[in-house]
């Protein structure tokens, strides 16, 4: 689609211009150290080691560093009014809000990337399930994604990125903890239905022990594919204001 | 170049266009003056494909802005009010971005050529942060003609720049006629008569006046106000003198002198036939 490469580039430039983007990588590699480290040291004496660990604390952490990085996406361009002129380039608003979400997905997917040296670490001290890894990997990859697509989200709802963060934080919160709905609602049904619309409900029973389902890549599919189309209709609207 | 015919746009129960049209031939260069709310701005982003107008029709380049958007969209640059700008991008970085984003396949060289038009090539490496105001101004310019388009849109352009920088951007806009058919907004009056061929008025959503400068200076003025002490005549003798001479409307007695105004619609200066000092203030 023209526009996507044009918008993706500038997007992703800007991650790598701006010192923000460097500290999100520096927090998120010292948070995955640390876990990453603590599993080894329990690992020495307790338990077999856990490939799926680092993808498995990103699970919780995603609900922070996703924000972060989507907060700026369109608040940022609706405040500076960059977008009013986006919107008169023979570009449509599809191809803007992809182009937006690939960006923040790449970048995402490079932090992601950097995470691998625990594993050539792992491998370099014990033999673990390599299998393991790689389906923990490719759920924490689409759970990130999902993530991102909330947070694309929750700043085109906002002009100030301050209140796109937060917003999506509380978002995020919310379809995270739906995994322990069952621990207050009665209903047996009720809790398995919320526990399915949540992000770590298809991710922690199946992706973190190696399972790769199709119905779980489904569901983060549609949680990106929702969430965009909310944010083009919400692109959208801005023109009749 | 530019067909508007009974252009209408509202916002919730307030009207901010109320069916106005208008024409703009190729290389002219439009004005469209009024106070702050009139419908300036909103005439521009319907034009340039911004925003729908409610009813009525817009074409641009031969393109209707509603049915072929996008033709007409590559066909217009603009620049809005508040110049658009990525800080953290560089001068040439940023042009290219806009040329790329108009669908020009050689986006550097069209970027160089916009940036040494608007003088900035020696800033391109720059980023877009560190520019001066007036710099930031000639940027949003190339940004708008990077893609040689052949209308360019232009929502008052020297809002907030210094003097000097004014006359420099008044005369950009008054070369761009040359090649391209220039809508420009503005509220001051004299703006308007030095770079526009022709003027349209807008008040409150409709066009109250429209025409060449030099044609609405004749319809609109209000006539001159002249003060004259006489020293030598006597009084009735002056007023006498006053009342018979070419264009006075009316002669008052004021302050040991007289106030002389002059007939409207006659074009300022042409009252003086008596030496005369103008009022303070």
């Amino acid at each position: 689609m023209i526009g996507v490469g044009t918008v993706f580039r500038r997007e992703l430039a800007a991650y790598f211009t701006s010192p923000i983007a460097y500290l999100i990588g520096a927090a998120f590699l010292l948070v995955t150290a640390l876990v990453f480290n603590s599993n080894l040291t329990l690992a020495l004496t307790q338990e077999p080691v856990n490939p799926a660990i680092v993808p498995n604390a990103l699970s919780f952490f995603l609900i922070f560093f996703g924000p972060v990085l989507t907060m700026r996406l369109l608040a940022e361009e609706a405040r500076e009014g960059t977008l009013e002129l986006l919107l008169t380039t023979p570009v449509t608003e599809v191809a803007i809000v992809l182009g937006k979400f690939l960006s923040a997905w790449v970048f995402y997917s490079l932090l992601l990337a950097a995470t691998l040296v625990y594993q050539i670490i792992l491998s370099n001290v014990t033999q673990p399930e390599t299998g393991q890894a790689i389906a923990a990997y490719i759920g924490i990859w689409l759970y990130g994604g999902a993530a991102l697509a909330v947070g694309l989200l929750c700043s085109a709802l906002t002009e100030s990125q301050v209140v796109a963060a937060f917003l999506s934080v509380a978002v995020l919160l919310l379809l995270y903890l739906g995994e322990l709905a069952g621990q207050i609602v009665a209903s047996i049904d009720m809790a398995n239905l919320l526990r399915r619309l949540s992000m770590p409900g298809h991710y922690i029973g199946s992706f973190a022990s190696g399972l790769v389902r199709f119905e779980d890549i489904i569901y983060y599919a549609g949680v990106i594919a929702i969430a965009l189309f909310l944010t083009l209709r919400l692109v959208e609207l801005r023109r009749l204001r | 170049m530019i067909q508007v015919e009974n252009l209408c746009r509202r916002y919730g129960p307030h009207t901010a266009l109320d069916g106005i049209s208008f024409e703009a031939a190729p290389g002219e260069v439009v004005g469209l003056l009024g106070p702050n709310g009139a419908g300036k701005t909103t005439t521009m982003r319907i034009l340039t494909g911004y925003m729908p107008p409610t009813s009525g029709r817009a074409v641009v380049a031969g393109f209707d802005v509603q049915t072929q958007s996008m033709q007409a969209r590559a066909a217009v640059g603009y620049l809005p009010e508040r110049v658009p700008l990525y800080p953290d991008m560089t001068v040439a970085g940023y042009v290219t971005f806009w040329a790329q984003m108009r669908g020009i396949r050689k986006a550097r060289t069209a970027a160089q050529q916009a940036l040494e038009q608007v003088d900035l090539w020696d800033r391109r490496r720059s980023l877009v942060r560190s520019l001066s105001k007036g710099m930031r101004q000639r940027l949003g310019l190339a940004q708008a003609l990077v893609h040689a388009p052949s209308v360019v849109i232009l929502d008052e352009p020297t809002i907030g720049i210094d003097p000097q920088q004014v006359i420099d951007v008044r005369q950009a806009v008054r070369g761009l006629g040359v090649k391209h058919t220039v809508l420009f907004s503005t509220h001051i009056l004299t703006e308007a008569e030095q770079v526009c061929d022709r003027v349209i008025i807008l008040n409150q959503g409709r066009i109250v006046a429209h025409g060449t400068p030099s044609e609405l200076r004749a319809t609109l003025y209000a006539g001159d106000r002249l003060y004259v002490q006489v020293s030598k005549l006597n009084p009735e003798a002056a007023l006498k003198a006053l009342k018979s001479a070419t264009g006075v409307a009316r002669v008052e007695p004021s302050d040991g002198g007289y106030l002389v105004y002059g007939q409207p619609n006659i074009a300022p200066g042409r009252t003086s036939q008596v030496r005369s000092r103008r009022p303070a203030g």
